[in-house]
């Protein structure tokens, strides 16, 4: 089951339902439910939102264009934070991350 | 703002090295198949004839090495975790093979083996060396050790080591250089060709591909190394049995290799079929899967030309439809299933690459028909099926039907291709 680090619970659950709309489109489900995000942080002072995300592999097809929508979902739920996204393979992502909904999608 | 402080994704090759690959293979598809229908009768005689040589040639490099090179431009560098070394020499390879495979084929089906056949074969050679060259420095920066890569690598030696044969056995037709006649070395020059590019590649990158889009955890690295060991100790071992012209029966050994490692990889695909994440399993996926199990059949055949050989009966029928089932068979299975597993993807990051989050985009997989998708697939079997029993019983009536079918399942297959080629953006 993944679990996404926060700093701000209330703000992190609110960037998750943002982020349910991102989907990649070769397996078809929502970035949230494939356990494609490892942290989301946020800088009150600077108005910056940190996202630190991965993808079902380095070389993606599809990761330009998850990452600059995941980015695009953010700015909309957060405009008036700036959203960094970083995009990290290690530790790579694996089968194990997908969340109970998400197999139960892939199952039907 | 949105910003990146860490892109770690490393650029995929760009669309416009491989999709003209892409169009030149299907093209070749379609051609294969007219010479297919204006030439059934050929399949009731000796498979030494000029038009079989001529469809022959344009499967195998038109068709089947045309969309490996294009795809595999794409793949390598996800396989290696590199970049591709080069674009001009994926363009360079393009245009010598582009030129070179007409030149051939022609020469081939109007059996004038000549200088045109010769600079045909080189052109094909040189475009085989810009690839590998490509392929060697693309694995040696990424510095990554990965079985798959390694497959494709030696896969790729394998084709030049095949063409090489070829270009010699051309001009040993016009001048005598060699100690027999072209038609003695035939089988050295298929077989390289068949198992070691074609096999060998196939299972290197299939091993990699099947489970990622099945989304299943099954990966036996182990496995995959001891198939790459027999299956090049059984091409190696044939080559040496070949050259040392010993009894027939002994090509049972290379043969029962192969068998092991076909039997091998049908279990590994099975495994990751078992232990897969995504339930549903698209048609294009199955057609690729029926394909392994495709693999089979020439192997049955070949037993049966050996068993034959032993008791010094050679049957020409067994021989054509050996061929038939390879390239016709287990290859166009899987390539007719893998494009609509890899096209869409290049197409829809040409198209909506800049326009990621302006709209609500099509998924890869709406670019084509999937009407039309399966219509191929039924109309490509009965085909399938039906010429191979013609060839078996050398019946015209039926290779002319089976022809009709085979005509429209690539009909059908260019029309998907170039529906996406020529897919509009939905949103601005």
């Amino acid at each position: 089951m993944n679990e996404v680090i926060t700093n701000d619970q209330e703000k992190c659950d609110q960037s998750l339902a943002a982020l349910h709309h991102v989907i990649d489109p070769e397996i078809g489900l929502n970035i949230v439910d494939l356990g494609l995000l490892y942290q989301i942080d946020f800088d009150e002072g600077n108005k910056i939102v940190f996202v630190s995300m991965t993808l079902t592999t380095q070389f993606c097809p599809m990761g330009d264009s998850i990452r600059s929508n995941a980015g695009k979902a953010m700015q909309h739920a957060f405009p008036q934070y700036t959203i960094d996204i970083d995009l990290v393979f290690d530790p790579p992502w694996s089968q194990e991350r997908i969340s109970e909904q998400g197999k139960q999608f892939l199952n039907q | 703002m949105v910003v990146t402080t860490n892109n770690n994704l490393v650029q995929n090759t760009t669309y416009k090295v491989v999709i003209p690959f892409y169009v030149y293979a299907a093209l070749s598809f379609f051609a294969a198949t007219v010479l297919l229908f204006l030439s059934d009768n050929a399949f009731t005689q000796h498979y030494f004839h000029p038009r079989t040589l001529a469809i022959t040639h344009t499967m195998a490099l038109g068709w089947g090495t045309m969309i490996i090179l294009g795809a595999s431009h794409q793949l390598v560098p996800v396989l290696i975790e590199a970049k591709l070394f080069s674009n001009f020499l994926a363009y360079l390879s393009f245009v010598l093979a582009g030129l070179g495979i007409p030149l051939l084929v022609y020469s081939f089906f109007t059996f004038q083996l000549n200088w045109i056949a010769q600079i045909g074969a080189i052109l094909i050679n040189a475009a085989i060396i810009c690839y590998l060259t490509n392929l060697a420095v693309s694995i040696w920066q990424s510095k990554k050790e990965n079985v798959h890569a390694v497959f494709v690598f030696t896969a790729s030696v394998w084709l030049l080591v095949t063409a090489l044969i070829g270009l010699l056995l051309l001009c040993n037709f016009s001048q005598s250089i060699l100690p027999k006649d072209s038609l003695h070395y035939l089988s050295l020059h298929a077989h390289i060709g068949i198992v070691g590019w074609f096999l060998l590649l196939v299972i290197g990158v299939g091993s990699r591909l099947i489970p990622m889009f099945l989304i299943s955890k099954y990966d036996n690295r182990k496995e995959l190394w001891l198939i790459y060991f027999l299956l090049n100790g059984a091409l190696i071992s044939f080559i040496i049995l070949f050259f040392s012209g010993v009894d027939d029966v002994l090509f049972m050994l290379p043969m029962a290799c192969t068998l092991v490692v076909l039997i091998l990889f049908a279990k590994y695909c099975y495994k990751a079929y078992q232990q897969r994440i995504r339930k549903q399993v698209d048609e294009q996926v199955k057609i690729s899967l029926l394909s392994v199990a495709m693999m089979l059949l020439p192997i049955v055949l070949l037993l049966m030309m050996i068993v034959l050989l032993v008791f010094s009966f050679a049957n020409a029928r067994l021989a054509l439809a050996y061929g038939f089932s390879i390239f016709f068979g287990w290859l166009t299975a899987i390539i007719l299933g893998m494009t609509f597993k890899t096209l869409p993807f290049i197409v829809w990051n040409k198209v909506y690459h800049n326009r990621a989050g302006k709209g609500k985009t099509p998924n890869p997989k709406d670019l084509f028909s999937e009407s039309v998708f399966n219509k191929m697939g039924i109309a490509y079997l009965a085909g399938f099926c039906l010429f191979l029993t013609g060839v078996l019983l050398s019946n015209a009536i039926t290779l002319q039907v089976a022809s009709v079918l085979l005509l429209i399942t690539a009909v059908l297959y260019n029309f998907n291709v170039l529906k996406m080629l020529f897919h509009k953006p939905l949103i601005k």
